[in-house]
């Protein structure tokens, strides 16, 4: 039989939007740390993060078609708690309450308290480990159940929150966006960071017990989706966006990286960090094999 | 407390998917919703090949990843060591379908909501007498029965021709086959 993937691109919106979400309240909070005078680029994180959560939520429940029929069987979600999705529908809810208000007090020009702050980048982080944590308690796909996943997840997420926030900021800020130089350079490890989990993540599933793991992988890097893994999430989401900022970041003169010029080239390399985001949940729904299909007679 | 599984001899299955169509229709499925997904392969070596006939469906677990992922508790442990899928609870999200090793849980493309094998013959309320996969079969492969009971039929035929698990330890499955 023909596998056919449980979840497509509608999860993977999700996934990405619900990492997202959480990568820029953590954005916010950084930049808060770290560059205070920075009241639109804190704003820009506050505000995504609430946005792109509840539209994820909002796909969530339309692809989960029997509680689109019947909405108040949603309610029953906090009945399992050995289920890791009544815990990301805990963390999601809390992390959305946190956010809009975190948002309402920021766009109101109230002080945003800074306990609120943290706790709501705590809550994004959460967000963003439990849509690894979602795939990777299924033992049925050697490519999702290994340890691995969550972390990747959760370094892919702060890395498209980030860049979705310094997008906004070169747009509407870009006076600001020069002043983010350790906000820059931090959001500049995450794709390295991620190149290497990539690459440990496909060794350990390549090598598990069953031939799955290995087929998997081949339909990642020889298959079906090797033209998205290798253009779209290794070159446009990391090898470029890696290279372009190591240019502008490091090796370029400071009148040039604060003309609007390398704030465009800034912006297209975000902009890639994104679709990489995106190329990478869908990829890894849709290259996951499962183990009794190849194997229930090995 | 009877404790059901059921046997399959493969050896016997001629491929006819007699059991699939008899299960649709005693549990009223929609024409593109199966309880029994077939599975087939070539064996032996040449010149003496034969197709291999694989009939999968829920294995009814005892240590039912579906149940422990599903985040609303329509999936649940009935009696009987029956597994089984609240309809009204179901909220379609498809957690239970990917945490399934065996890949045999199937949407109802109507309501939205996850479905699979009932074990009709015990949970159906206007149940046949022997599961409508065991009756419809024409060569016999399927013996339906409690595993407890060590003077079932059941039993004695899994003691008699060593049939095991699908995937081996992979999850307490209660449904054996012969291979």
């Amino acid at each position: 039989m023909t596998f056919e993937p449980i979840w497509g691109s509608i999860i993977a919106w999700y996934l990405f939007l619900a990492g997202l979400g959480g990568g820029a309240y953590v954005s916010a909070a950084i930049i808060r740390w770290r560059h205070p005078e920075a009241v639109h680029a804190i704003r820009y994180g506050r505000v995504i993060a609430p946005v792109v959560v509840i539209i994820g939520l909002c796909l969530l429940m339309l692809d989960a078609t029997a509680g689109f029929h019947h909405p108040l069987r949603f309610a029953l979600l906090l009945t399992n708690f050995g289920s890791v999705m009544t815990w990301g529908v805990v963390f999601l809810g809390a992390f959305t309450v946190l956010s809009l208000i975190g948002a309402g007090l920021d766009l109101a020009k109230r002080n945003v308290p800074m306990w609120l702050d943290i706790v709501a980048a705590v809550f994004g982080v959460c967000v963003a480990v439990y849509t690894g944590c979602l795939l990777g308690v299924c033992k049925t796909f050697p490519l999702w159940n290994n340890a691995l996943l969550p972390i990747l997840f959760l370094v892919s997420a702060m890395s498209t929150g980030m860049a979705a926030v310094l997008c906004v900021t070169i747009l509407r800020a870009p006076a600001e966006f020069d002043r983010l130089v350790a906000f820059k350079k931090l959001h500049y490890v995450f794709p390295i960071v991620e190149i290497v989990l990539v690459a440990a993540l496909l060794f350990v599933t390549a090598f598990s017990a069953s031939p799955s793991g290995l087929e998997s992988v081949m339909k990642l890097v020889a298959g079906d989706c090797a033209l998205a893994f290798w253009f779209l999430f290794i070159l446009v989401g990391l090898v470029l966006p890696t290279a372009v900022e190591t240019w502008l970041l490091f090796l370029s003169s400071k009148e040039f990286e604060e003309s609007r010029s390398a704030h465009m080239i800034g912006l297209a390399s975000d902009v890639g960090v994104l679709v990489g985001g995106f190329v990478l949940r869908l990829l890894v729904l849709i290259a996951a094999m499962p183990l009794t299909l190849v194997t229930p007679w090995y | 407390m009877a404790n059901y599984g059921m046997l399959i001899n493969t050896k016997k299955c001629i491929g006819c998917y007699a059991c699939r169509t008899a299960c649709q229709r005693q549990n009223n499925l929609l024409p593109d919703e199966a309880f029994i997904r077939f599975e087939e392969r070539e064996v032996g070596t040449y010149p003496s090949v034969r197709v291999e006939h694989v009939p999968l469906q829920c294995m009814h677990c005892e240590d039912a990843p579906c149940v422990s992922v599903c985040p609303t508790g329509a999936a649940k442990y009935g009696t009987d060591g029956i597994v089984e899928v609240d309809q009204g609870r179901c909220i379609g999200c498809l957690y239970c379908v990917a945490a399934c090793p065996y890949q045999v849980r199937v949407r109802n493309s109507e309501t939205g909501a996850v479905d699979k094998c009932r074990f009709c013959t015990v949970a159906a309320q206007d149940g046949t007498k022997m599961c409508s996969c065991v009756e419809a079969c024409l060569t016999g492969c399927r013996i339906f029965g409690d595993l407890d009971d060590p003077d079932s039929e059941i039993s004695k035929a899994i003691a008699e021709t060593g049939a095991t698990p699908i995937a081996g330890d992979l999850t307490k499955a209660k449904i054996y086959y012969v291979r």
